[in-house]
């Protein structure tokens, strides 16, 4: 196994996230631990209601962490921190929401969106100006939008719109919550490969959150697998899709729908169901399946779902 | 020969909006044979949605049919003695859901006879009252049923959709359910009115992968058990290969292409078909650029001249611009509108992707 020498970006371990009062507790995210690497695009993969979604938001500290710690260039980001770390990390994680026409103010004007963000930190009416040109002209959109309204613009244009927002601040990472999944097929292959434009210019790194396995496949280099607020496996895009190990990424590989109509005839859906671990007497470790590869699992199960 | 029980012909619809027309469909001719599934595949705005709610008669109020004519080939005895009831050519009898003459007509279409399951299963249903309820509603207004019988057949359809323990989902609301469920629910509805035509708006778009797979396999059971006519739409090409067994492709108010599921998938011709597949991420390598089809859908305020596609085809001819394709047959049952077709035209090789596809046949894209 050769030991990756990329600089680690975003360091999560043992992330805990609870919801509710002492009553009602939730827990949304039960301790998961990931390496983010300075480049890639990670990809977080899992059903509505997996935790997916609140793994991002805890990252950009929209939700507390009740454990377990973030590091972000190796510092930490959980819990109180001193106000200027604040300031920077507000300005190098961003984030791109999912519904392109739920996520600009309706009733402000584009460059207002765009400009939000520089609001406080010192720049001029100018300046401000000249940045949100460049950064929707990075998008591929003219500068006269910036004076136009929201409702005006199409899907495709909206969620230009809000990369232009995340990409204004100069970000080094960015968090993409099913940026794509409210766009239509054609407007998905240009907004992704606007995505992996503007991260070969400017080197970005990408946490993708998703649920469509299909989309991971093209643009993730690295994927997890989150199942109830667990991470049951992890590995490189084409290892996971080769020799998937754990039932529940079956599943989910299982469902993919393939633009390919005799496939589809006779595809034979994987159903997980979870009753079938047992882990009363042999509870799961995080274990390496091959290199590279890890997955939730006892050792009956590792010995079994290896199967190449 | 199979038999037609719904025909569009040479469809126009137009908008009135703001002082302008805006013209939605431009001539659309399409037969919707009885029992099939069709799939009608396009990007947003052209025309798809609006196509199929002149089949309910839902248009917007300010929409209105310019031309052309929509059969419905079934309901005759509810329209006996009424002028929309006209004979065809062949000497068949249709309903002519272009001049119901009362706007009360309509329901004893809607509902019972063609049946809409909307997008998004989160807005489509009532939150102030049980599924239950909600179910029983269709069954008193399009099947009669009352008390216990209507209650009793309410579950049965529950056990039908694949809701497990449904006497006591019954009494449950819809925020209690999540969104598979809801979408089940919604599929009930349509299902208790029994109707003979189920209209699928983007049933799945707001859905996971894995939920969105179960729906669909959901659907093709119903179909077999309730002899459905399934007309799907959709913009995504996975689920058309999954359920459909006919595909329409739909381009700025226009049916471009129409052929068997397997005809627009592995021999597609039209370019805008051949644009759509190319797009699709499931087909593109990591690290390459995705093809993705250059322009915006033109602007239906105007008229256009000639092919809608042409201004953002890499591989128009110059009649393209000029004058409007014909359909040309390449098999019995698969037909497309591109002058690339004529015998004239120079020989122009589809896509990479497009012969990949062929090539792969039935074997699984990238998977060993």
């Amino acid at each position: 196994m050769e030991t990756r020498e990329k600089e680690v970006l975003l360091k999560v371990r043992d992330l805990e996230v609870t919801f509710g009062n002492s009553w009602h507790r939730f827990k949304a995210v039960k301790g998961v631990s990931f390496d983010v690497y300075k480049g890639e695009t990670f990809g977080i993969v899992g059903e509505s209601g997996s935790g997916k979604t609140t793994i991002g938001r805890c990252i950009i500290r929209v939700y507390p962490a009740s454990a377990g710690s973030i590091q972000f260039k190796g510092r930490e980001i959980t819990g109180r921190i001193p106000k200027e770390l604040d300031r920077e990390i507000t300005q190098k994680i961003q984030m791109i929401f999912q519904d392109p026409m739920a996520s600009l103010n309706e009733r402000a004007k584009i460059d207002y969106i765009v400009s939000e963000g520089l609001q406080g930190r010192g720049y001029s009416k100018a300046q401000m100006q000249e940045m949100v040109t460049a950064a929707l002209h990075a998008v591929g959109l003219p500068p006269e939008f910036a004076t136009r309204f929201p409702h005006e613009f199409s899907g495709g244009q909206r969620q230009r719109i809000g990369i232009a927002r995340a990409l204004i601040m100069n970000p080094e990472f960015i968090i993409a919550d099913e940026p794509i999944s409210a766009l239509d097929v054609s407007i998905r292959a240009q907004v992704l490969n606007l995505m992996s434009q503007l991260q070969k210019e400017r080197g970005l790194t990408y946490l993708f959150i998703s649920h469509d396995l299909s989309v991971m496949r093209f643009i993730c280099d690295r994927i997890a697998v989150v199942h109830k607020g667990l991470i049951v496996e992890m590995a490189d895009t084409e290892t996971l899709f080769q020799h998937p190990a754990h039932p529940y990424t079956r599943a989910l590989l299982s469902a993919i729908p393939q633009p390919n109509p005799d496939v589809e005839k006779n595809k034979v859906l994987e159903i997980y169901d979870p009753a079938c671990h047992h882990y009363e007497q042999h509870p799961p470790r995080w274990q390496n399946i091959e290199p590279d590869h890890q997955v939730l699992c006892n050792e009956e199960e590792l010995a079994t779902w290896k199967t190449w | 020969m199979q038999e037609p029980i719904l025909s569009v012909e040479d469809l126009h619809v137009k908008f009135k909006l703001r002082g302008k027309t805006l013209h939605a469909l431009r001539g659309v001719n399409l037969d919707v044979y009885r029992g099939e599934s069709l799939a009608i595949v396009g990007e947003s705005g052209c025309g798809k949605s609006v196509l199929n709610k002149n089949f309910i008669g839902l248009l917007d109020g300010n929409g209105f049919i310019a031309q052309g004519q929509i059969r419905y080939y079934d309901a005759l005895e509810k329209f006996k003695g009424s002028p929309a009831c006209k004979q065809d050519g062949q000497g068949r009898m249709y309903v002519d859901l272009t001049s119901l003459p009362k706007p009360t007509d309509w329901l004893s279409i809607r509902g019972s006879e063609v049946c809409m399951i909307p997008q998004d299963p989160m807005t489509s249903l009532n939150p102030l009252k049980s599924i239950g309820k909600q179910i029983l509603e269709a069954l008193e207004l399009h099947r009669g049923l009352k008390g216990k019988a209507a209650r009793e057949a309410a579950i049965d359809i529950l056990k039908d959709v694949r809701i497990d323990d449904p006497r006591r989902r019954y009494k449950q609301y819809p925020h209690e359910l999540s969104g598979g469920m809801r979408q089940r629910i919604v599929i009930a509805i349509a299902i208790a009115c029994r109707p003979k035509i189920l209209i699928c708006d983007e049933p799945t778009t707001a859905l996971d992968v894995t939920i969105q797979a179960q729906v669909l396999s959901l659907l093709k059971e119903l179909k077999t058990k309730y002899n459905l006519t399934i007309i799907f739409i959709t913009h995504d090409l996975g689920v058309v290969a999954n359920i459909a067994e006919r595909v329409a492709v739909m381009y700025a108010g226009d049916i471009v292409e129409l052929g068997l599921v397997n005809e627009i998938f592995y021999d597609p011709h039209h370019p805008y078909t051949w644009a759509l597949l190319s797009s699709l991420p499931q087909l593109g390598h990591r690290g390459e650029e995705l093809y993705s089809i250059k322009g915006t859908p033109p602007n239906l305020f105007q008229a256009i001249h000639g092919d809608a596609f042409a201004p953002r085809n890499p591989l128009a001819l110059q009649i393209d611009h000029l004058e409007q394709p014909p359909y040309f047959d390449i098999t019995p049952t698969h037909r497309a509108r591109t002058w690339l077709l004529d015998p004239r035209a120079p020989k122009v090789e589809p896509p990479e992707v497009i012969r990949k596809l062929k090539q792969l046949g039935g074997k699984a894209i990238g998977n060993p």
